[in-house]
């Protein structure tokens, strides 16, 4: 009896083994450019190893925008975690050469690291906009919101997370202080008589972001009440849809391949433009900031000298 | 779906290494490292240390101790190590993330060996211990040729469950960034690429499964035959015993 189990098991194993022998190949043959320079040229990058985090391996705009585009090719991929701790600690450990952050990580300034320009917007565009209920969006409302949006720049944003981050600040303090510094703490009616409720995801700059509209709303006399931290967008969109949220940062590129798989857009005004189109019928979205916090690569200092780094276009530079 | 596991895992571009891609004999190679590693470690501390508690009958209070540490939240102490260890170790090496994923495994894997090693141990019958104590063995003739023998059963299968704990868990090395079939399980998570994940998931099961089968056949060859009570049915055992303990403390020791 066991016997038997055993021989039908073995059986089975080898049958399997047998069958992944014979079947189908699903990977792609190389691109042309890419056997050239990984077989012919060194190029800087080739000797180099990314790291990120692990859908960077196939995203249109991970590895094979950055093959396509610029025709960079790295040595490897190290799979680490998303413009995290670990990423951080890699890079400046040298466990990797290069690795995929947020322009916006207050990491970036506080170890020196250099971040490559994308003059061929290989990376769509992450601008910080608020992406509203219709029915809530008065003209109060968004006089208020667009006000910080105007103010709101990438540096900004980076620096008062520095301050959530790194000094472990409340975000809500920080949030004041920075409406007050910028001139739009003004307390008035431009918001009376409108319920909100606020959302955010759960990272410390979406929570942030959160914390400024909703301490702006509130001194213009909006009823505010927050849900931070709520997850990712698949949590926080069907939210936004049926109502139970009427408020929410968001950054465009992202928000746009949510809501439609195949967008191409990647300047900053396309990507808005389409964003339009894409939103669902009862939500819309105000005027973008400046602030973007997209996908960078991004390397060491030492790495940026010795190689003379300033875009990602110097990385398919020939050796 | 079924069918889409079954052709990612018969497709043998994933079975190859390529610059991105870490094939699936490679991941597995490194799963099977990390999972002796830990396991050996473990045994090298848990069995002598749990023959010698079950032996002399103090410090049992280590055992409860052992027990304990399968509460910690395993993914948090490693994140934890991770924090702590890996600045330390700078340059093109894994050893700052492998060294606290080993930790993390070993403490896993101590407690089932341990408590079962004194388990084992204690529920040795006194009259078989009097019995050998009465033969004129010494204390670590009774340990070696007596009690150990008796208590091999259940020290297999403390060893059984934590190897199949080890293995399962081993793919936390890929929180942290090591290789393992941890990748495919993580990697499929992000990418969204349900196939590999659930590929990746249906290898550990079988590597933990084919580990257990190769346990129990180590098992049945190791231990006894006066234990286990596995006779070929044509032994007729002529003259039963009077104490089945004692017959089998004889055949033990024989």
């Amino acid at each position: 009896m066991k016997r038997t189990t055993l021989v039908i098991g073995s059986v089975a194993a080898a049958l399997s083994l047998a069958l992944t022998a014979c079947g189908k190949d699903s990977s792609k043959s190389p691109t042309p450019g890419a056997t050239g320079s990984t077989g012919s040229t060194a190029t800087v990058a080739t000797k180099l190893l990314l790291g990120g985090p692990p859908e960077f391996k196939t995203r249109p705009d991970g590895v094979p925008g950055l093959e396509k585009n610029y025709g960079v090719v790295f040595a490897g991929y190290k799979v680490l975690d998303t413009g995290g701790p670990v990423t951080v600690g890699a890079l400046k450990n040298g466990q990797v050469d290069a690795a995929d952050l947020f322009t916006t990580d207050p990491a970036i300034a506080a170890n020196g690291f250099v971040i490559l320009e994308d003059p061929k917007s290989n990376f769509a565009a992450q601008n910080v906009l608020p992406l509203i209920n219709k029915a809530k969006a008065t003209d109060g409302v968004q006089k208020v919101l667009n006000g910080i949006s105007a103010k709101l720049d990438t540096p900004g944003l980076g620096a008062i997370l520095t301050k959530v981050q790194n000094d472990k600040q409340d975000p809500d303090a920080v949030a004041k202080q920075w409406l007050k510094d910028q001139g739009l703490d003004a307390t008035g009616s431009g918001a009376s008589g409108v319920k909100l409720t606020i959302g955010s995801a759960n990272f410390p700059e979406s929570v942030l972001l959160a914390q400024i509209y909703a301490e702006a709303l509130k001194a213009q006399g909006g009823s505010v009440s927050t849900k931070l931290n709520i997850g990712s967008r698949e949590k926080y969109v069907p939210g936004l849809k049926d109502g139970s949220i009427d408020l929410i940062p968001e950054y465009s590129g992202t928000i746009l391949q949510y809501l439609d798989k195949n967008a191409t857009a990647t300047t900053s005004d396309d990507v808005y433009a389409a964003l339009q189109k894409a939103l669902p019928a009862n939500l819309i979205v105000l005027e973008q900031s400046k602030a973007q916090d997209s996908d960078a690569i991004v390397v060491t200092k030492k790495t940026a000298d010795q190689y003379g780094l300033k875009t990602i276009a110097d990385l398919a530079k020939t050796q | 779906m079924i069918s889409e596991v079954i052709s990612w895992l018969n497709d043998p571009s994933h079975w190859r290494d390529t610059r991105l891609m870490t094939g699936i004999p490679s991941q597995l190679e490194a799963h099977v490292r990390f999972s002796l590693i830990a396991l050996a470690i473990a045994l090298l501390i848990a069995l002598p240390l749990g023959l010698l508690i079950g032996h002399t009958g103090r410090g049992t209070w280590l055992v409860s101790a052992a027990n304990a540490i399968r509460a910690l939240p395993t993914v948090g102490v490693l994140v934890l190590l991770v924090v702590l260890i890996s600045p330390h170790y700078t340059g093109r090496t894994d050893v700052g993330f492998l060294i606290p994923t080993e930790i993390v495994l070993v403490l896993l894997a101590i407690p089932p060996i341990l408590s079962n090693t004194v388990a084992g141990v204690q529920n040795v019958g006194p009259d078989v211990r009097d019995a050998a104590l009465g033969m004129g063995m010494t204390g670590s003739e009774v340990l070696r040729k007596v009690e150990l023998p008796c208590s091999l059963p259940l020290i297999f299968s403390g060893f059984r469950s934590a190897t199949l704990q080890v293995i399962a868990t081993a793919t936390i090395a890929s929180y942290v960034p090591l290789e393992g079939l941890g990748r495919f399980i993580y990697d499929g998570l992000a990418q969204q690429d349900f196939p590999q994940m659930i590929g990746g998931g249906v290898l550990v099961a079988a590597l933990a499964l084919l580990a257990d089968l190769l346990l129990a056949l180590i098992q049945r060859f190791v231990v006894s035959r006066g234990i286990s009570g596995r006779f070929s049915r044509k032994v007729v055992v002529v003259g039963a015993p009077v104490s089945a303990d004692v017959a089998q403390a004889e055949l033990a020791a024989v």
